[in-house]
C-alpha cells in the first residue's frame, strides 16, 4: 500500500508535459492494445475452457480421467517460456511453417509470432486452464434437471446449450475470464518476448529507457486504475448474478460412454489442445536441454542460479507467511476498522503487475532508506508486495474454516491469547500456512520483471536468465533453467487441483 | 511449526550469505552489451590477471538510472555499453572518472573518447544497409534516406523503437538534416517496413537472407556473423551517402569508464588497459567482427578499412544531448 502512495505522488507532481505526450503518443494505443489482447484471450479461452470442461465432465470415453488433470498442466508453464518456445515454433523457416507448408503448398506463411495473432495464441493457451477449471467443476455440480425440463419442453441440444447450460455456468465463467484478463493485463514475460506494446510492458520500457522514472509512474497509475474498476465492476457483476438452487431436486450429471468414433475425436482434439499449450513447449525444452548439457552449457554457474532462485524463493515465502499470520488472524477475528484496513491495503498488490510492484518498491526505498538499493532486500521486498495477497487468501480462508470456539475454549481454561495462538490455532492451521508457503514459493520462483529490474550484481536468478538467453534468441541455454521451473511447478499445480476437487 | 519456520529462515539466510555478497577483489562490470558480446573480452581479462569479474547486465539506460540510485555506495567499478551516447550522459551526470593511462592519447583516436578521457571506445559498429543480392542492385541505393521512398514498400526490414542502434542512426540524422526530413524519412520507413519490425539486427539479417525483404538497417557486424556461419547467403553490405557532399555512414562506439565511486581504482584501470590493449581488441575484432578503435589493431580482414570510407561528422558525445528529443521524434512518428 505504502510502496503504491509512492507511485502516486510522483505521477500526480509529475510534469504536465509529460502526461500530455504520454495521452498523445502511448496511452491510446497502450490502451487499445491491451484491451484487444485481453479480449482476444478471452475469446479464445471461452471456446476452449467450454468445450474441453463439456467434453470431459459430459462423456466418458478412454482416457477421460487422465485428459482431465493433463489439461491443468499447461498453467505450471511461465507465460514467458511458453512465448520464447513459440518464437521458435512460429519463425520463418521453422518447424510449424515447414509442416503446414507440406499441406498448403510451398508459398503458404504462418503468422509472425511478434504480432497480435503471436502474443493472443501464447497467452490464450496459458491462461485457457483457469476458465476450463472453473467451467468444469461448474458442470459437474450442475443440476441435469434443468436441461432435461429444456428437452422435455421441446428443445434441441443445441438450443439446450446455449440458452439453458450456458447461461447457468456464467457465474464460474466470468470468474475464470477475470482470472484469465489480469493475468494478461499483468503479464510481462510474454509481451515482452513478443514485443508486443501493452501497459505493463510499457512501465518496463519507460524504466529502462528514459533517464527518469516519472512517465513510468504516470503509466502505472493508469494502469492501477483500471485494474481497480476491473475488480470492482467484477465484484459488482458477481454479486449481481447469483444462482441458488432452491429446492431439493438435485441431480448430478452423469458421462455419456461415447462410441469408438467420438473418442477419437475428443482424443484428437485433447491432444491437439494439451500439445500446442503444453506438450510441444516441454518436448522442445527436453531437447534443448540435452543438447546443451552435452555440449557442456549447464556449468557450475548453472547451479548458482538455481541456488539464487531456490534461496530468495524460499526466503520471500517465509516472510510472506510471517507477514500474513497477523494480517489474516486480523482479518478473520478481530474486525475493526484499522484491521480491515491493513488487510485490504495488503490486497493491492494484487492489481500491481510486476513492473510497477518493482517502480514502487524503488520509490519508497530511494526515498526512505536509500542504502538499501542494490541489495537483495529490495527484491524481497518487491516479491513481497507482489505475492503477499496470494499468500494472504490461502492463509485468510483456511483460518475461516476453523471455529473460534476453540480458541475460546482455550482461553476459559486459562490459556493466554499468544499461547492460545501458538498452542491451538497454528497447529490446526499448519496445512493452510504451508499450501500458502509453497504458493508463494513457486510464484517467486517464477517472477521475471520485478527480478530483472532489482537484482543485486551477481545475483541473476533462473527466470532472469531464461529470459537474458531467450531474447537473444540463445534457445537451448535457456532451457534448462526454464525446465526447472516448469518440472518445480507441476507437483504444486497438482496439488492445487486436488485441493480443489475435494 | 513456528519454530519450523524459523529454523527455515535462518538456514537459508545463513547458508545463502556467501553467494550474496561478492568478494572485495571482485571486480564489478555493469554492462549494457549482450553477453556474448563481451563476455570472450572478460574471459581473457580474468585469465590474464587473476582478477575476479562479476558482470551485471541490464540495459544501457537502466544502468545509469541505477548508479544514480546507488551513488557513493554503488559496487561497480566499470561502466560497458553498447552506445557513446550513454557513457557520454553517464559523464555528464558525474557517474565516471578520468581514465589515466599512459599512451592512451597514441592508442585510442581522441574522436572515440571523452573530452576528459571519462570514458573510452572500445570498438565500434556502422550502419549500414544490408541487401539481398539477387534482388537489388546496388547502385539503386545511394543514401540511407532512399529507404523512405514508395518504392521500397514492403520491400526492408528495420530497427524497432527501442533499439539503441535506432536511436543513434536517428540523431545523428537529425543532426545533419533536421526534424523536418527525419520525421519524414522515419514516416517512409514506418509506411514501407510494415510488419518487418525486429528487436534483433539478426533478425533482420536473417530475413534478407531468406529474400523476405530486398533490405534492412543493421549494425554491420550482424552481416559478417551471419556470412562465417552461412558463407553462400545472397547478402551483401551497402555503405551509403558516400559522396563529397554525402553525410557519410553513422558509426558508434561501444565503450567502457571506470564509475567516479569506484574502491578499486587499480583493478578497474586494468580492465580497460587490457580492453584496449592488441589482445583485448582482438576479441572485438576476431568474435564479434566490430571495428577495433585502438588505432595500431586491425579490423577483421572481411570488413572495409576504417580509414577507407566517410563517416558522418556528429561527433559521439553530442549523441547524448541529441538523444532525448530522438526518442520523442520516433515516439511521435509512431515506430514500435
Amino acid at each position: 500500500m505504502l510502496p503504491l502512495l509512492y507511485v502516486t505522488i510522483s505521477a500526480v507532481t509529475a510534469d504536465p508535459a509529460i502526461w500530455r505526450r504520454l495521452w498523445t503518443t502511448r496511452v491510446p494505443e497502450l490502451f487499445f492494445n491491451t484491451i484487444s489482447l485481453s479480449l482476444g484471450v478471452a475469446v479464445i479461452n471461452l471456446a476452449l475452457g467450454i468445450s474441453l470442461a463439456w467434453i470431459i465432465t459430459r462423456y466418458a470415453f478412454i482416457g477421460s480421467r487422465v485428459w482431465d488433470w493433463l489439461l491443468i498442466l499447461p498453467l505450471s508453464i511461465p507465460s514467458y517460456v511458453l512465448a520464447y518456445t513459440y518464437t521458435y515454433l512460429l519463425k520463418r523457416g521453422g518447424t510449424l511453417e515447414h509442416a503446414w507448408q507440406t499441406f498448403a503448398g510451398s508459398e503458404a506463411t504462418f503468422f509472425s509470432p511478434f504480432s497480435f495473432a503471436g502474443a493472443v495464441l501464447v497467452l490464450a493457451l496459458n491462461t485457457f486452464p483457469f476458465v476450463y477449471l472453473l467451467a468444469r467443476s461448474a458442470f459437474k455440480n450442475f443440476n441435469v434437471s434443468f436441461e432435461e425440463v429444456a428437452r422435455t419442453t421441446g428443445a434441441n441440444r443445441v438450443t439446450t446449450f446455449f440458452r439453458v447450460s450456458l447461461p447457468l455456468i456464467r457465474p464460474s465463467l466470468i470468474a475464470g475470464l477475470f482470472l484469465a484478463i489480469l493475468y494478461v493485463a499483468s503479464d510481462f514475460g510474454a509481451v515482452s518476448l513478443l514485443r508486443f506494446q501493452t501497459f505493463t510492458y510499457a512501465v518496463y520500457q519507460q524504466m529502462t529507457g528514459r533517464f527518469d522514472n516519472t512517465a513510468a509512474a504516470c503509466l502505472s497509475l493508469v494502469l492501477v486504475a483500471c485494474a481497480f474498476v476491473f475488480l470492482f465492476g467484477e465484484r459488482w457483476f458477481r454479486q449481481r448474478s447469483r444462482f441458488y438452487q432452491t429446492t431439493g431436486r438435485y441431480r448430478k450429471p452423469v458421462p455419456q460412454p461415447s462410441g469408438p468414433l467420438t473418442t477419437f475425436l475428443f482424443t484428437s482434439y485433447l491432444l491437439l489442445v494439451f500439445g500446442a499449450a503444453f506438450g510441444l513447449p516441454v518436448l522442445l525444452l527436453v531437447q534443448w536441454t540435452v543438447t546443451a548439457a552435452s555440449a557442456g552449457d549447464v556449468s557450475h554457474q548453472f547451479f548458482g542460479y538455481v541456488w539464487n532462485s531456490v534461496s530468495l524463493s524460499g526466503l520471500t515465502a517465509t516472510a510472506a507467511v510471517l507477514c500474513g499470520i497477523p494480517l489474516a488472524y486480523l482479518a478473520c477475528r478481530r474486525r475493526t476498522w484499522a484491521g480491515t484496513f491493513c488487510v485490504q491495503g495488503a490486497y493491492t498488490g494484487y492489481v500491481l503487475p510486476g513492473p510497477v510492484a518493482a517502480l514502487a518498491v524503488l520509490a519508497l526505498v530511494s526515498q526512505t532508506v536509500p542504502q538499501l538499493y542494490g541489495t537483495i532486500l529490495v527484491l524481497l521486498l518487491a516479491y513481497l508486495v507482489h505475492f503477499l495477497p496470494a499468500a494472504l487468501q490461502g492463509m485468510e480462508s483456511t483460518l475461516q474454516q476453523l471455529t473460534p470456539n476453540l480458541e475460546e475454549a482455550a482461553r476459559s481454561l486459562g490459556s493466554r491469547s499468544l499461547r492460545t495462538f501458538f498452542q491451538v490455532t497454528l497447529p490446526l492451521v499448519r496445512g493452510g500456512f504451508l499450501s500458502a508457503w509453497i504458493l508463494v514459493f513457486v510464484q517467486c520462483m517464477k517472477e521475471l520483471p520485478a527480478s530483472l529490474l532489482l537484482r543485486p550484481v551477481g545475483f541473476d536468478t533462473l527466470a532472469v536468465r531464461i529470459w537474458l538467453e531467450a531474447s537473444e534468441e540463445l534457445y537451448q541455454l535457456a532451457a534448462p533453467p526454464a525446465l526447472l521451473i516448469v518440472v518445480i511447478t507441476i507437483p504444486v499445480v497438482l496439488l492445487l487441483m486436488r485441493k480443489d476437487q475435494t | 511449526m513456528q519454530r519450523a519456520f524459523f529454523l527455515s529462515f535462518v538456514v537459508v539466510a545463513t547458508l545463502s550469505l556467501p553467494s550474496w555478497g561478492y568478494a572485495d577483489d571482485t571486480l564489478v562490470v555493469y554492462s549494457g552489451r549482450a553477453e556474448r558480446l563481451i563476455q570472450p573480452a572478460l574471459d581473457a581479462f580474468q585469465a590474464e590477471s587473476g582478477i575476479r569479474v562479476q558482470m551485471l547486465t541490464a540495459d544501457s539506460t537502466a544502468l545509469i538510472n541505477r548508479l544514480r540510485m546507488e551513488g557513493a555506495r554503488t559496487p561497480a567499478d566499470v561502466l560497458i555499453t553498447n552506445d557513446a551516447g550513454t557513457l557520454e550522459r553517464a559523464r555528464e551526470l558525474q557517474l565516471l572518472q578520468p581514465t589515466a593511462i599512459p599512451d592512451l592519447e597514441e592508442t585510442i583516436p581522441s574522436r572515440f573518447r571523452a573530452p576528459d578521457n571519462s570514458w573510452i571506445g572500445l570498438s565500434g559498429r556502422i550502419w549500414v544497409i544490408v541487401y539481398n543480392t539477387t534482388m537489388v542492385n546496388p547502385g539503386d541505393i545511394s543514401s540511407i534516406l532512399d529507404l523512405a521512398n514508395p518504392g521500397w514498400k514492403g520491400k526492408i526490414a528495420i530497427p524497432s523503437a527501442g533499439s539503441i542502434y535506432l536511436q543513434t542512426g536517428v540523431s545523428v540524422i537529425r543532426a545533419l538534416k533536421g526534424d523536418e526530413i527525419t520525421a519524414g524519412f522515419l514516416r517512409g520507413l514506418k509506411d514501407n517496413a510494415r510488419a518487418f519490425v525486429y528487436g534483433k539486427n539478426r533478425q533482420i539479417v536473417a530475413a534478407v537472407a531468406r529474400g523476405e525483404v530486398a533490405a534492412g538497417l543493421v549494425n554491420h557486424y550482424y552481416i559478417n556473423r551471419h556470412l562465417a556461419k552461412h558463407p553462400s547467403a545472397p547478402i551483401a553490405p551497402l555503405l551509403t551517402d558516400q559522396g563529397d557532399q554525402d553525410m557519410g555512414v553513422v558509426l558508434n562506439a561501444a565503450g567502457a569508464g571506470i564509475t567516479a565511486h569506484t574502491k578499486r581504482l587499480t583493478q578497474a584501470r586494468a580492465l580497460i588497459r587490457f580492453l584496449i590493449s592488441p589482445k583485448g581488441q582482438r576479441t572485438f575484432a576476431d568474435v564479434n567482427k566490430e571495428y577495433p578503435l585502438n588505432s595500431h589493431v586491425k579490423a577483421a580482414p572481411e570488413l572495409l578499412p576504417l580509414q577507407s570510407f566517410q563517416v558522418a561528422s556528429v561527433p559521439l558525445s553530442r549523441l547524448a544531448q541529441l538523444r532525448d528529443l530522438t526518442m520523442t521524434v520516433i515516439e511521435d512518428v509512431g515506430l514500435r
